[in-house]
């Protein structure tokens, strides 16, 4: 059986979801509760759990949910927004295709809405959104949206340091959206504090990759307590209680073993042979002894604690427990692997013959004693850290396990959220930078390559401009390859694909990515060669219309040439253009580490704002479509945030005055405290695109009878039937 | 290859849970079970599998909830909410699940949105926790240690609350007294920091009286009636114990991971079994009385000893290990090498002793933490129940010791603390609402609705029919038997309030608790004189524990806010 995509069918989908997860997006959203065949309950607004728990049968649905989980994956955040931007990037398709006769836009635009209709539509729709995508969207970002960036660092020099007040708005939005609307303060002071004190030097980077990695090891939960009752704990607790607790005062060192220390009769595939009754007691004896002196060697070693991997045998405790040793057993491997990073101690490995060498793997602690958390007990340790992580734990209450899940996961994505932030992220838009330094070498190389290109770019668009005019001579083969590289130098794996079939769209999209090479490579900073680019823009546009072709005034030299370019003589002019460019050096331009937002919407209208302003000086006409189309499915999300609200804080209001602030270039200012990751809001809408374009391109679901099977199993089928 | 395919019915989806009919009906139905069963005349549930087994009769919330099967999600989460709350604090299980039913029923009825109910909802829970832990607090009072009296009407309270323990007064009285000498047992004398309470263990003795019930100083270990024939006399020195975590068995244990090949003629029982005797041997030596194992002593090394005039006890349990190590002082011993004379403890006696138709050995401590209490109780679901009973008391006494206080019970402290939000709202709206886009009408509403939960609560300790009254003055609780005249001499007809502070010949005006009223002022901070009185006529005082009521109130909202904030309910079908 097989199923056709359509738009209609994907929005239909897209809509059901979006009415589920629009009731828990923001600061208004609300609980959803989540029962397992198992019989628990679990509580969520955590979108990807939500799309989880639903279990969706159809096939869009699974891609979406795909879609959204490989998202989550990356980030670990915003699989609410991802739904609602695409449900209305979805409204928007559906909409132009319904109202294609009207000719509300431009005679132009008609013309190629007809053409969407006629030819592979959706599939030439994807490929423009997956080129705004990757060549478009990153320079508007930097370019315009950067200019309104905040920073949770708070000063700018090399040092960065953590503003406090800027993690506490960032965490509160953060987790006003994951946890109840009665704990998200609680939760995120909790977060904040629990930060802090785990930090020691200014930059949180290694105590957060830390904290991330090993959250199930640093956080107990306490079920049965109310949620108020949550709090930070000095020092590490294990999950395991004590088997030998001795108390100890003053110098405690800790060792870590793997192994059982008690030796055994035999070992694996190993025989023992007993021939008389007196072997086999000395060899009893000589174990005891044998373990005996092992502790009593811990012991003089000042060693007062033990943890281990194993079980320990009760011959092991006894002698522990006489020798005054505390052992922790049974400690899961992640559990050691935490403590060894924190103090970087090895496991301290039973010597073979003597024990008169000196160990050295043995660490200080404070303390160590039995923490009793809700008549469970556990093992608290007090380490000395080596590295920037002073250990804390979080023991998290709740009334419910469901409700301790969600806290818990709510804590470890604002960790994840938080090391993304902390991180700069590079965009694939490149600027002239002033100083050389800052340049990356594999950035300057990718730039060679691009420059290495410019003849061929020139080459092409005299084709193709004599194309136009209707001389077909251009070798199509020729193209293909070019095509190829090229897409294979800007775009990720996936564009390969569907850049193919573009080249039955009579060589539109070859165009395009001509002006956006340049354009990308010019410095936005310097006023003359932007304007250049906007001269040349034109001139590309008057080519592409060619009813106008010589009719601009043209104030500068060079374009004097560009303007001759209808006649096929474009090529030296633009390798000189491009050729000052390179004489500059490049750094591609990147997202700072901890550039935030306020809340509210506000990345959304911005960049709805900057899209609709590109749209009016961009001529081409599928990138005005998708530009259009994008900057208004954005305002979906502060659409909905605000649909509470009323009087002076009701959407249109908000909406009509960022406007006016945006075209008197005031600063904005945001109603609603709180902050929110730029990047984490970035890879949101790439994300939808590249699950928009992976569903546009799509034009049959086929149901079969079995798992696909993987390409390296069909390849092995085929070798053996040859 | 298997290959792992994923869950594929799709879940159920339903938005807006709480405003369907069939989850309003499930809710009550839950909430009308456990009220019929709050209070000292609560009526009690018999709970019985079709299939056969064994039949329960119980009224606590703990017994209930486990065995009730509930499918609903939203009732699951209430229920275990407060199952939750049980394991951590044993008392205040209904009074919890049924505040947290009454609060989830009024709020629905105001018609506010959720976020806003959820707000006032939080900011009232705070404004109560602060009231209850404040000085001008009108219901609570402090413990005082030097006398027992408050802390003997603090587990007369919690046994008479359990109507399924079948106890008369008079047992009652005997019991609450055991419970609390046995509780004063477990607290050692010499207070270093921290103080670490010693333990009570139960002995179930079925069948007996409750009035046969007893509290020992150490540790009671059953036994046959033909090993006690076998003991041997009793010394009347100190004895020397030595306890044993490994098994005398004689048997071999961990060979390790390879094999173990054994050669023609050589006896691997007889190397242990010397062992054994060589063990046996230096106990003797070392002049020890007692030995006790964990698990089995072999025959041999059993009839070695008692020729040495040494008494041996086996299989006494893992349960009892750690009592004994701490009533003799006695390190487990874990090895079947030469003992260390440092793992040796000591106990002042030993006693056979027959209680019903079961015998002990009783072991004298000469100064220890732990007691052994032998309760009694005629059948076997009274004793369950009567067992259960103990446990909270006892937990609760340790939950008063950290935090001494107690809160007036009896429904006394419900209709006082409405009684002051009432006032609140309506004085100073301002203290109890943080500026939070909450108007001042909803505050009201909200606050109707949080005030009437907690009267509803105390009016369900009402089982038989009567009225419930409020005093005008403090605030409190009074109930008077069905049918009360019309026109009524109100001081001759009640007698003394809920909690037993004021007795009705005060000069106090009543009225129902149900009617509308105007708001009053309740009289904050309990008067020194009545607080003497208390003292004086302390029997009939009703306490409740501080601690563990604060966390069922704070978990009872907070449940509550979270089932009112649910949006939807994804079940998965699977």
């Amino acid at each position: 059986m097989a199923v056709a995509v359509s738009v209609k069918t994907a929005l239909q989908v897209a809509e059901v979801l979006e009415a589920i997860v629009s009731r828990c997006v923001g600061p208004e959203g609300r609980q959803v509760l989540c029962t397992k065949p198992t019989g628990e309950v679990l509580l969520s607004r955590d979108g990807g759990r939500l799309l989880q728990a639903l279990h969706l049968d159809h096939p869009i649905a699974r891609i979406i949910v795909a879609c959204v989980s490989s998202h989550l994956k990356k980030t670990g955040d915003g699989a609410k927004t991802f739904i609602i931007f695409l449900c209305h990037l979805l409204r928007g398709l559906h909409t132009i295709t319904e109202k294609e006769k009207d000719s509300l836009i431009s005679e132009n635009i008609q013309t190629f809405e007809r053409r969407w209709k006629n030819c592979c539509q959706w599939k030439f729709i994807s490929q423009a959104l997956l080129t705004f995508q990757t060549q478009i969207l990153d320079g508007i970002m930097d370019q315009y949206l950067s200019r309104h960036f905040l920073s949770v660092f708070s000063s700018s020099t090399k040092e960065r340091t953590l503003c406090r007040s800027s993690l506490v708005l960032l965490l509160e939005a953060y987790f006003c959206g994951r946890v109840g609307r009665n704990n998200h303060k609680f939760i995120s002071q909790l977060m904040c504090d629990y930060f802090f004190k785990c930090m020691t030097s200014e930059n949180g980077m290694e105590v957060l990759e830390l904290v991330d990695d090993c959250f199930v090891e640093l956080n107990v939960s306490v079920i049965g307590l109310p949620v108020s009752d949550s709090k930070i704990i000095d020092g590490l607790v294990l999950h395991r209680d004590f088997s030998v607790y001795c108390p100890a005062d003053g110098d405690i060192r800790v060792a870590v073993v793997r192994e059982i220390i008690q030796p055994v009769f035999s070992t694996s595939r190993s025989e023992f042979v007993l021939n008389s009754e007196a072997q086999f007691q000395t060899s009893q004896i000589w174990i005891m002894e044998r373990t005996k002196s092992i502790m009593k060697y811990l012991l003089s070693q000042n060693v007062k604690l033990l943890l281990s991997t194993v079980k320990q045998p009760d011959l092991v405790i006894y002698y522990a427990r006489l020798s005054g040793i505390s052992v922790v057993d049974c400690l899961s491997s992640e559990e050691v692997s935490l403590i060894q990073r924190i103090i970087s101690l090895s496991p301290f490995v039973l010597p073979q013959a003597s024990l008169q060498c000196e160990i050295s793997d043995t660490a200080l602690v404070k303390f160590c004693k039995p923490l009793i958390l809700r008549s469970k007990r556990y093992a608290h340790l007090g380490l000395i850290s080596t590295c920037t992580f002073v250990p804390h734990c979080i023991s998290l209450c709740g009334p419910v396990q469901g409700l301790v899940e969600q806290h818990e996961n709510a804590l470890h994505g604002a960790f994840k959220m938080l090391r993304q932030l902390f991180k700069d992220f590079d965009l694939n838009y490149v600027k002239k930078a002033n100083d050389q330094n800052d340049a990356l070498r594999p950035c300057i190389y990718k730039n060679n390559r691009k420059s290495n290109q410019v003849p061929k770019i020139g080459n092409h668009s005299i084709h193709r401009s004599y194309q136009d005019t209707g001389i077909k001579n251009s070798d199509k083969l020729e193209k293909t390859q070019y095509l190829k590289a090229h897409s294979n130098l800007v775009v990720s794996d996936v564009e390969l694909e569907t850049y193919i079939p573009c080249l039955t769209l009579k060589m539109m999209p070859p165009d395009r990515v001509q002006t956006d090479e340049i354009w990308r490579c010019l410095p936005p900073e310097n006023k003359r060669i932007t304007d250049d680019y906007e001269l040349l823009i034109e001139s590309n546009s008057t080519r592409n219309s060619l009813t106008e072709n010589p009719g601009i005034e043209i104030s500068y030299e060079n374009f004097q040439v560009t303007n001759i370019a209808g006649k096929g003589s474009m090529l030296p002019v633009k390798y000189k253009s491009l050729d000052t460019c390179i004489s500059q050096s490049f750094c591609s331009s990147s997202i700072p580490a901890g550039c935030v937002l306020p809340v509210g919407g506000t990345f959304e209208i911005l960049l709805h704002y900057y899209l609709l302003s590109y749209a009016e000086r961009c001529q081409q006409l599928e990138e005005i479509v998708v530009s259009k189309l994008i900057a208004s499915a954005l305002l979906g999300i502060p659409k909905i945030l605000y649909k509470p609200k009323k009087g002076s804080h009701s959407f249109p209001q908000i909406y009509l005055r960022a406007l006016h602030t945006l075209q008197t270039s005031q600063p904005m200012i945001s109603c609603q405290a709180g902050l929110e990751s730029v990047t984490g809001k970035y890879h949101v809408l790439t994300s939808v695109l590249q699950c928009l374009t992976k569903i546009l391109t799509i034009d049959l679901i086929m149901n079969i009878k079995r798992q696909p099977l993987k390409n390296c199993d069909q390849d092995s089928e085929d070798e053996l039937q040859h | 290859m298997m290959s792992c395919l994923e869950a594929h019915k799709p879940s159920l989806c339903h938005s807006e849970p709480l405003t369907t009919e069939k989850v309003r009906a499930k809710l009550t139905v839950l909430k009308g079970v456990l009220t019929s069963c709050y209070g000292p005349f609560g009526r009690l549930k018999q709970l019985h599998n079709g299939m056969g087994g064994s039949v329960c009769t119980t009224s606590q919330s703990t017994v209930l909830l486990r065995n009730l099967s509930v499918t609903h999600p939203i009732l699951k989460i209430l229920t275990t909410a407060v199952q939750n709350h049980v394991s951590c604090f044993s008392d205040c299980g209904l009074f919890t699940a049924i505040l947290c039913c009454n609060l989830i029923e009024n709020v629905q009825k105001t018609e506010l949105t959720a976020a806003t109910t959820i707000k006032l909802n939080k900011h009232l829970l705070n404004f109560c926790i602060s009231y209850l832990r404040s000085e001008i607090c009108g219901c609570r009072i402090p413990v005082d240690f030097t006398s027992t009296q408050i802390l003997l009407c603090l587990v007369r309270s919690i046994l008479t609350s359990k109507p399924a323990c079948m106890l008369t007064r008079k047992e009652v009285d005997h019991i609450s007294a055991l419970i609390l000498r046995a509780f004063l047992h477990t607290i050692p004398e010499n207070t270093g920091e921290p103080i670490i309470l010693g333990k009570c263990i139960i002995v179930p003795l079925k069948g007996q009286r409750v009035t046969d019930s007893t509290v020992l100083p150490g540790v009671l270990i059953e036994m046959s009636v033909q090993l006690m024939r076998m003991l041997p006399a009793r010394k009347s020195s100190a004895l020397k114990v030595a306890l044993f975590a490994t098994s005398l068995s004689g048997d071999f244990s961990d060979p390790g991971e390879g094999s173990v090949v054994v050669s023609y003629g050589v006896s691997l029982e007889n190397a242990v079994l010397d062992q054994l005797i060589n063990i046996g041997r230096q106990l003797v030596s070392d002049r020890v009385d007692l030995v006790l194992c964990q698990k089995v002593i072999h025959p041999s090394l059993k009839q070695f000893l008692s020729n040495h005039h040494i008494l041996a006890i086996d299989r006494v349990g893992v349960t009892l290990m750690e009592p004994l190590s701490k009533v003799t002082g006695a390190q487990p011993i874990g090895s079947l090498g030469p003992v260390s004379p440092s793992s040796y403890g000591n106990a002042k006696n030993w006693c056979s002793a027959k209680f019903g138709c079961k015998h002990f050995f009783h072991l004298i401590p000469n100064e220890a933490t732990v007691c052994s209490l032998l309760l009694c109780n005629r059948n076997d679901t009274a004793w369950d129940e009567l067992k259960l009973t103990c446990q909270t008391a006892l937990h609760v006494l340790q939950l008063t010791i950290k935090d001494p206080w107690v809160l007036l019970g009896g429904g006394c402290t419900e209709t006082h603390l409405a009684a002051y939000i009432r006032h609140m709202t309506h004085k100073e709206p301002g203290s109890i609402l943080q500026d939070d886009g909450c108007t001042q009408a909803e505050l009201q509403l909200i606050a109707e609705a949080f005030c009437s939960a907690l009267e509803s609560l105390a009016g369900s300790l009402e089982h038989d029919g009567g009225e419930i009254l409020t005093d005008m003055k403090h605030g409190h609780f009074w109930s008077v038997q069905a049918g009360p005249p019309s026109a009524v001499n109100w001081p001759d007809l009640l007698s003394r309030c809920g909690c037993g502070v004021y007795s009705s010949q005060e000069e106090l005006t009543w009225s129902f608790l149900r009617s509308t009223h105007h708001p009053f002022v309740p009289h904050t901070r309990l008067p020194q004189e009545a607080l003497e009185i208390t003292q004086q006529s302390a029997h009939s005082l009703t306490v409740d524990c501080l601690t563990a009521k604060l966390s069922g109130l704070k978990v009872a909202v907070e449940t509550a806010n979270l089932i009112l904030d649910l949006a939807y309910v994804i079940e998965d079908k699977n």
